[in-house]
């Protein structure tokens, strides 16, 4: 079943660069989103997985269809074929070279230390234990913000 | 550590193949973000797979749901400078930024 | 309460776009003046402290209850606070009269002030995700300050570095998560001893690849220096003095530095080691080959930056107690004068509107202070004693001659020469010879943006004379903690 995931995840991301039509894409790109919230849930991560499909498959591909339909023009950009028709060798390389690593690593266990598991809800953890990445979310959205309304900003005087 | 955590870093590293394949070989803009997209999606899942085979699940969330509000921040200023480009040259073709060349 | 080094700048900057709508120039001016001006004042002044205490300085923050925010203030943190806090300053002073045709000045000091938080953060912090966080707060902010002039040129190249940049993040946050899987925490101190008693090689070696390629494209480090020469050019001219004196050392060389020596343990001769030198080398040679052909000023001030910073990087790659301080005292010189250098291309570009050196001549006749202190910086950089640049070249040469790396010794000799080469191009075509006649009637540049480049210059003067006193009260704490190595966040656990 996590295959099965999986799979799907990575089925969903390869059809979003691959479409030409980018509406398509974005929505693919959303599907696979959904795929990995999934995952995420199957993995005792609830917060993140509703995370995930709200932010990510939410407010994402609403600023991408944004941007889509802000910038159609007559003469779309076509991609060449060249790419797509490519794409199937070098994956397949890809994952040849990655099953030879994994076989060879197989053997070698990969030693880790040891610790105890942490306890606590969620709440206690992200508000008590690291305090400092909520002052860090703060700060980074207001980066975010601050640059969007920059880039926005009204060309009164001089562009 | 256990096979179940290797079988994701598999995963992991195809996805994160997949988006810089995108980013080296396609020429529209847009098409090119979505590329930055999947190796977020990779990196999220890298995350919170070792958080599970950690037994650490909580910090593992903790660290997602950071990174993806960073996500947003990047991908909101990126799509703003698209806009941009878009409004000055009338297209998106990533061939005809090639003013300055690095 | 050394959470003000990241409180006050966001603070001010939450409100800073208010404030810019209230009152066009007076009131952001003033304020992101005179609260850098405190951090600057602040920052010396713990120094004392610091310095007679001789040791580090937790601080966890009481407000009723414990809050774990953990800040940690060494003598490594202490100097890059120092140095974000002098440069920061001088391009808010000259950002006075420089942004006036740019408009928003509400929102430029906003992320000009995030940008700065960002940095200080990634300074104070002891955690490996925190790093990474504050990192890019810093580069979200810069992404929207490189783009500001919404020209063409500057959207280009904001989005090449924007690509760029989101790759390398991506890189150094696998790599944290391989190192969360092996050690189950991310506390600088726990990883260092988790690394230590496992002595796995291979986890370690392949989480150092992904950080170099992360952190050395931050640092734009040669092969990964691609978006550098687009990017610094178009941006504002204070904008790429801060970029290139202060984020490529903090994002690039302090988080390298901090996560290579005294968490995975860097030893002299080892293969870590020997790889960094490499690239500092190549980095070096290929920044001032290129520097020699550029047309455009500032391209040339980035591709020079490119250079030292590989000057940087054999310094402290190499390990040895003097290596290490002497790419310190270079990291510490570059961040002053490369920011003079970009602050003075940015008063030519003021007063002439070209950056192109063929169309430029003989300027110092109609703007003698810019001239003055373009030449300090150039004669500095190039390393002419007694300015400071030549005392941490010759610092890393000798560490280099006693390392008995003669090659490496002679190859930054030799890319000395060819820095000291460019740079009198860049002074005999920009500013003497004779006076090109289209710039007849030019003004030298106003009031604010002469003192930041007259402050920065006097530094670099002080500076080279008086460094035995830089080196013992400045240098020496920051050395003792990154060669103490893996035994320094070993001790940390203490909290």
């Amino acid at each position: 079943m996590h295959l099965f995931l999986l799979i799907g995840l990575v089925a969903f991301s390869i059809l979003a660069i691959l479409l030409r039509d980018l509406l398509k894409a974005a929505i693919s790109l959303a599907v696979a989103s959904i795929f990995l919230s999934v995952i995420f849930f199957r993995l005792n991560a609830p917060y993140a997985g509703v995370f995930e499909i709200s932010v990510v498959a939410g407010l994402i591909t609403v600023l991408f269809v944004a941007t889509i339909a802000l910038t159609r023009s007559e003469g779309d950009v076509r991609e060449s074929k060249l790419p797509m028709i490519l794409f199937p060798f070098f994956f397949v390389a890809f994952i040849s070279i990655i099953i030879n690593i994994l076989i060879v690593r197989h053997l070698i266990q990969i030693p880790t230390v040891s610790i105890p598991p942490v306890s606590g809800s969620f709440g206690e953890i992200l508000w008590r234990q690291r305090t400092f990445d909520i002052i860090g979310q703060i700060g980074v959205i207001f980066a975010g913000v601050f640059s969007v309304l920059a880039l926005f900003r009204s060309r009164g005087r001089n562009g | 550590m256990d096979s179940f955590w290797v079988l994701n870093i598999w995963f992991v590293a195809i996805l994160m193949f997949i988006g810089i394949y995108c980013l080296l070989t396609m020429r529209n803009l847009i098409k090119l973000f979505i590329g930055i997209e999947v190796i977020a999606k990779g990196i999220t899942l890298a995350l919170i797979a070792t958080g599970f085979a950690k037994n650490n699940i909580m910090i593992a969330q903790s660290l997602a749901i950071t990174f993806i509000v960073v996500e947003v921040s990047v991908v909101a200023t990126a799509l703003a400078i698209i806009i941009n480009i878009y409004r000055h040259t009338g297209s998106l073709d990533i061939r005809k930024l090639t003013k300055l060349k690095g | 309460m050394i959470f003000l080094f990241i409180a006050v700048p966001f603070i001010l900057a939450s409100i800073m776009p208010l404030i810019g709508k209230i009152s066009r120039r007076f009131l952001p001016d003033l304020l992101s003046n005179l609260a850098l001006f405190f951090l600057l004042i602040y920052a010396m002044t713990i120094a004392r402290q610091l310095v007679s205490g001789g040791g580090v300085v937790h601080q966890l923050y009481f407000f009723g209850a414990p809050l774990n925010i953990i800040l940690l203030l060494d003598g490594f943190s202490l100097f890059m606070l120092f140095i974000i806090s002098l440069v920061s300053f001088a391009v808010t002073l000259f950002s006075i009269d420089y942004m006036e045709h740019y408009g928003a000045k509400g929102i430029y000091y906003a992320l000009l002030l995030l940008m700065i938080g960002g940095m200080n953060g990634l300074v104070l912090a002891t955690d490996l995700f925190s790093i990474y966080l504050f990192l890019e707060i810093a580069a979200v902010a810069s992404y929207g300050l490189v783009a500001y002039g919404l020209g063409h040129d500057e959207l280009e190249a904001s989005f090449k570095y924007l690509m760029l940049s989101a790759v390398a993040s991506g890189f150094i946050l696998i790599s944290i998560s391989i190192i969360f899987g092996i050690v189950g925490s991310l506390n600088l101190s726990d990883v260092a001893s988790g690394l230590k008693t496992l002595n796995f090689k291979y986890a370690v070696g392949f989480c150092s690849a992904l950080f170099i390629l992360g952190f050395g494209l931050k640092a734009a480090i040669v092969p990964f220096h691609a978006w550098l020469p687009d990017a610094h050019p178009s941006a504002p001219a204070p904008i790429s003095a801060m970029l290139s004196g202060l984020l490529i050392k903090v994002s690039g060389i302090y988080a390298m530095a901090r996560v290579f020596l005294n968490v995975f343990g860097l030893q002299p001769h080892d293969y870590l080691s020997t790889v960094l030198m490499y690239l500092g080398i190549i980095s070096m040679l290929v920044g001032a080959i290129i520097a020699l052909g550029q047309n455009d000023i500032k391209r040339m001030l980035a591709y020079s930056s490119i250079s030292q910073i590989g000057y940087v990087l054999l310094g402290i790659g190499l390990g040895t107690p003097l290596g290490i301080m002497g790419g310190l005292f270079h990291l510490f010189n570059h961040a002053i004068f490369k920011a003079l250098l970009f602050l003075n291309s940015g008063s030519i570009e003021n007063s002439t509107g070209t950056r192109a050196l063929d169309k430029m001549g003989g300027l110092a006749k109609r703007m003698p202070i810019t001239a003055a202190t373009s030449a300090i910086g150039s004669l500095s950089i190039a390393g002419i004693p007694p300015l400071n640049g030549f005392w941490s070249k010759l610092i890393i040469i000798i560490a280099l001659v006693e390392a008995k790396m003669f090659a490496f010794a002679f190859i930054a000799v030799l890319a000395s020469v060819i820095t000291l080469w460019y740079y009198l191009i860049l002074q005999r075509r920009a500013f003497f010879g004779k006076l090109n006649e289209t710039w007849k009637n030019i003004k030298e540049a106003p009031f604010w943006m002469s003192v930041s480049t007259i402050i920065l210059g006097l530094l670099c003067i002080i500076i080279g004379i008086a460094f035995p006193i830089i080196i013992k009260s400045w240098l020496k704490p920051a050395t003792d903690v990154l060669s103490a190595g893996i035994i320094y966040a070993l001790n940390l656990l203490g909290f």
